[in-house]
């Protein structure tokens, strides 16, 4: 049974944005961990080929965004997407050839994620607008305050198979741990917003950690990293985090952790589950 | 000092900026920033002249968020600016170009990341009093193109010819950089700067886990402080890579909120372990470059 939440106090509200043109900066280059200059594809856009489910390594790409990938021009607007919208809410198409197409949201990044699925994406234009139905800031579990949660719709929040284990802690399934030491890019921001990529550069590490089996859609744990108020190293705290964007060749990047759950002290238990991964518990893909 | 490097074919270039102001955000945003348990804050920040906090002084204890020691510089203009925070180097010399204080020479002590964009520079206490936000100020920059013959592993980034002739360094047994440092910044302990540019702006030493923070000896670090960075390869971005190591200068103060602390700007860089840090007390800009 999923855990009790604050969920019939929460308020449902439209928020949309148009489809975005991927864009490159003058000439394109990025620079790899040898210093050897490459121009990669990945962010923004209609991705067709990778969705939540799919490898987060491995692709000649960088940062990769699953499926569609949407911004509002309006900075205010943008920003009212990002705070509100939440993982698992449901989207839809309100202009173009697929208006009516209903999507799931996957991820938020520099702009947001969602999954319509690849009839949809045929259909598709960049500047297309979608609605989301923004579901979830302020959702709380009722019996522990003590864990905050961030991003999570109701939807997402009841699809996980959450176990209490007394009435201080619970436990959750991920499929693996990432040590704090390699968490970077995104430490800077305010952990309202966006994610926070691993740093994958000692590609031995990722293959002696098992990190680079990740895929897109997975849940993961970080001990001792508290991501209530920015994102920080803290013994005994514990984050949930769900991978929402592919790895990248850049010193200090890597796949993008978007944090769902955290507490300051030891309040959440894990047990590793390769199965974890939303793909599945927001039934996205019935081909896996 | 026994290094070989190119400096004699180092251009000196001027890059100038002006003394930024404090900012704030507009209304009807809320003036605070949170700390890392979420409590609201409001307290001097980085820019402006700052007359109380030097070089030398604690990087703790300061009422402040990521205070800048001295004064703080930036250019309006976006590549300019950029411009500015790449070529300038720790050691090199700066000129009041206009207002009282024209003609007032200082050192680049450090620079700061994303969202400010500083270069941060020491004058006199009795020159600051008589500068305004707004003047201009002139860095001779030199040092950006530098290498170390005999150590090809190690990329030198905003370290000027000055600094590293002063710094006691020398080539070890083993062959690598043996370079004094006050402390060595364990890769947990590193935050928010990591993923961004090494070419300036800074990387901060997370400080809200006291314990950890005292466990690694970095609790009384001071502005202005050599340190090393464990682990961390910063070649082309700051990032966790095993046997890098990073030499750095502790460029702005402690601060309350979350993956934040004092920020380090980075001089050195090698992802081999071609650097070998040597703890030793004491290793400051201060003394480095008798600063008053």
């Amino acid at each position: 049974m999923p855990l009790r939440t604050n969920e019939n106090q929460l308020v449902e509200m439209a928020v949309c944005g148009n489809i975005s043109q991927p864009s490159l900066r003058y000439p394109g280059y990025i620079p790899d961990a040898s210093g050897t200059a490459r121009v990669l594809p990945g962010m923004a856009g209609v991705v067709y080929n990778a969705r939540v489910g799919d490898p987060a390594f491995g692709w000649a790409g960088d940062h990769v965004e699953p499926g569609v990938s949407i911004a509002n021009p309006n900075a205010a607007a943008e920003f009212a997407l990002h705070y509100l919208t939440c993982i698992g809410n449901r989207a839809v198409v309100t202009s173009g050839l697929a208006k009516g197409a209903e999507g799931i949201v996957t991820g938020e990044h520099a702009r947001m994620l969602v999954d319509f699925g690849p009839e949809t994406n045929e259909l598709l234009c960049v500047g297309d607008t979608v609605q989301i139905i923004a579901h979830g800031r302020g959702l709380a579990f009722t019996d522990y305050p003590q864990i905050e949660l961030k991003k999570c719709s109701p939807a997402l929040i009841n699809s996980l198979p959450i176990e209490a284990i007394d009435d201080q802690r619970i436990r959750v399934r991920v499929t693996m741990e990432l040590p704090p030491r390699i968490m970077g890019s995104g430490a800077e921001l305010n952990s309202e917003y966006v994610d926070q990529d691993l740093m994958s550069g000692d590609r031995e590490l990722m293959a002696e950690l098992g990190i680079d089996q990740m895929r897109l859609g997975d849940l993961v744990v970080i001990p001792d990293h508290d991501h209530r108020y920015g994102r920080g190293y803290r013994k005994g705290a514990v984050t949930i985090a769900l991978c929402i964007h592919g790895d990248s060749i850049m010193i200090g990047h890597g796949p993008g952790i978007l944090t769902l759950m955290t507490c300051p002290e030891p309040a959440i238990e894990w047990v590793i589950d390769p199965g974890a991964n939303i793909a599945t518990y927001l039934n996205i893909r019935e081909d896996l | 000092m026994n290094i070989k490097t190119n400096k004699d074919k180092l251009v000196q270039v001027s890059v100038m900026g002006q003394i930024a102001s404090p900012g704030f955000p507009g209304l009807p945003a809320e003036p605070y920033r949170l700390d890392a348990d979420g409590r609201p804050f409001l307290l001097p920040t980085y820019g402006g002249i700052v007359y109380n906090v030097s070089v030398g002084d604690s990087a703790f204890g300061w009422l402040a968020d990521t205070i800048h020691p001295g004064v703080s510089i930036s250019l309006g203009d976006d590549t300019g600016n950029r411009g500015l925070n790449i070529l300038s180097c720790v050691g090199n010399t700066a000129v009041v170009m206009s207002g009282a204080a024209a003609g007032a020479r200082g050192v680049v002590t450090g620079k700061s990341g994303r969202f400010s964009e500083h270069v941060i520079i020491h004058f006199k206490r009795e020159d600051r009093e008589k500068m305004a936000i707004g003047d201009k100020i002139v860095v001779r920059s030199f040092g950006v193109g530098m290498e170390l013959a005999d150590h090809p592993s190690i990329r030198l980034k905003s370290c000027s010819p000055e600094l590293l002739e002063n710094l006691e360094i020398s080539t070890s047994d083993s062959g690598k950089l043996a370079v004094p440092v006050v402390g060595i910044v364990p890769p947990h302990l590193l935050g928010a700067g990591a993923g961004l540019t090494s070419e300036g702006g800074s990387l901060h030493i997370q400080t809200k886990d006291r314990a950890a923070l005292k466990e690694a000896g970095l609790d009384e670090l001071r502005l202005g402080d050599v340190v090393a960075l464990q682990d961390y390869d910063s070649s082309w971005n700051h990032g966790y890579f095993r046997g890098g190591i990073g030499i750095g200068v502790v460029g702005q103060g402690d601060s309350p909120r979350a993956g934040y602390g004092p920020g380090i700007t980075l001089l050195m860089t090698s992802p081999t372990s071609g650097i070998e840090p040597v703890l030793t007390a004491g290793v400051n800009l201060k003394t480095l470059f008798n600063l008053s």
